[in-house]
């Protein structure tokens, strides 16, 4: 009897680890420590020149930018013309261009069309 | 000193030119979906797609960054990237290509219907699409393009694991809609 009690015990922890692994969370990018503390203008230099490097550098890492803002629409900061930072919801602190903030996200590469580094689920850090 | 005068005016008569016709996104949207029915949907949304667009001559181009698609599974997510796009390796898709016969005129809130070919390159693979239908519209100085079609994994080089075959399908189902603004 306690044998079956041990056993169902087991599989029932095994069921639920199982689940969590499954159904694990998504990375909150807002808790996580940035890896690199940068410049807009320093990380697209390094796009330009080195790509592959750069891309293997930022890629999927929560980085910190700092920067001037160039266009700010409902959703998303660009910054000095050359960072392009999406937030998941509205940004509801007022910001104007010209205005100089440092921002935390997640590096999703380049992009080679317009010549910007694409930064997604991004927080204003100040 | 005439001659470079004329010049640095041609010079800037087409750039302007050039710049009047662009009409672009950074946040278009561009969805997969590769699910079978009765199983854990099997889906991503990207809206960081770049798109742009010479309203002159109907030429397209757009970018999809793979790692910017998102899944409601987190794991679902990770193998996406780690075994089947393998996005360190390839970071990003593109298409570039050309709308027939595309043109301003004539556009307005009403959908019409234009075809788009091009060549689709994702996971190190290139592929022709032809004769694809978009839907358009325009807006308030906004166009509205919109469409889809059905790629096949095998074209791209993705295999899917024997284990999983049932639950993935073979045949994907993209979409997509930009909002181009005029740039």
């Amino acid at each position: 009897m306690k044998r079956k009690l041990i056993v169902l015990l087991v599989l029932m922890l095994l069921a639920f680890a199982g689940y969590k692994y499954i159904y694990q969370d998504h990375r909150d990018i807002q808790k996580e420590q940035a890896e690199f503390v940068v410049s807009s203008t320093s990380i697209t230099k390094e796009f330009l020149q080195k790509s592959i490097e750069a891309e293997k550098k930022y890629l999927n890492k929560t980085i910190e930018i700092s920067g001037v803002i160039t266009e700010i629409t409902e959703n998303d900061i660009t910054l000095n013309n050359n960072v392009f930072c999406q937030f998941s919801s509205k940004i509801t602190t007022l910001f104007t261009t010209k205005d100089s903030i440092t921002i935390k996200g997640r590096c999703i590469g380049y992009d080679d069309l317009l010549e910007l580094v694409k930064i997604d689920q991004s927080t204003i850090i100040e | 000193m005439m001659k470079k005068v004329t010049y640095l005016i041609l010079l800037l008569v087409s750039l302007s030119i050039t710049s009047q016709n662009r009409y672009l996104t950074k946040t278009g949207t561009v969805e997969f979906e590769a699910s079978v029915p009765s199983f854990e949907e099997v889906k991503a949304i990207n809206n960081s797609v770049t798109a742009i667009i010479n309203s002159e001559t109907g030429e397209f181009a757009a970018l999809v960054l793979i790692k910017g698609f998102r899944f409601k599974n987190a794991l679902m997510e990770e193998h996406f990237n780690e075994n089947y796009a393998e996005s360190d390796l390839y970071t990003k898709a593109t298409f570039k290509g050309k709308i027939i016969d595309f043109s301003l005129d004539g556009l307005n809130s009403e959908v019409k219907t234009f075809r788009l070919t091009g060549v689709l390159t994702f996971h190190g693979k290139t592929k022709k699409l032809e004769g694809l239908n978009l839907n358009i519209t325009i807006n308030e100085n906004i166009i509205t393009i919109s469409g889809k079609f059905t790629a096949d994994a095998s074209d791209f080089g993705i295999k899917i694991p024997k284990i999983v075959k049932s639950k993935i399908s073979e045949d994907i189902t993209v979409s997509f809609k930009f909002e181009l603004k005029k740039k």
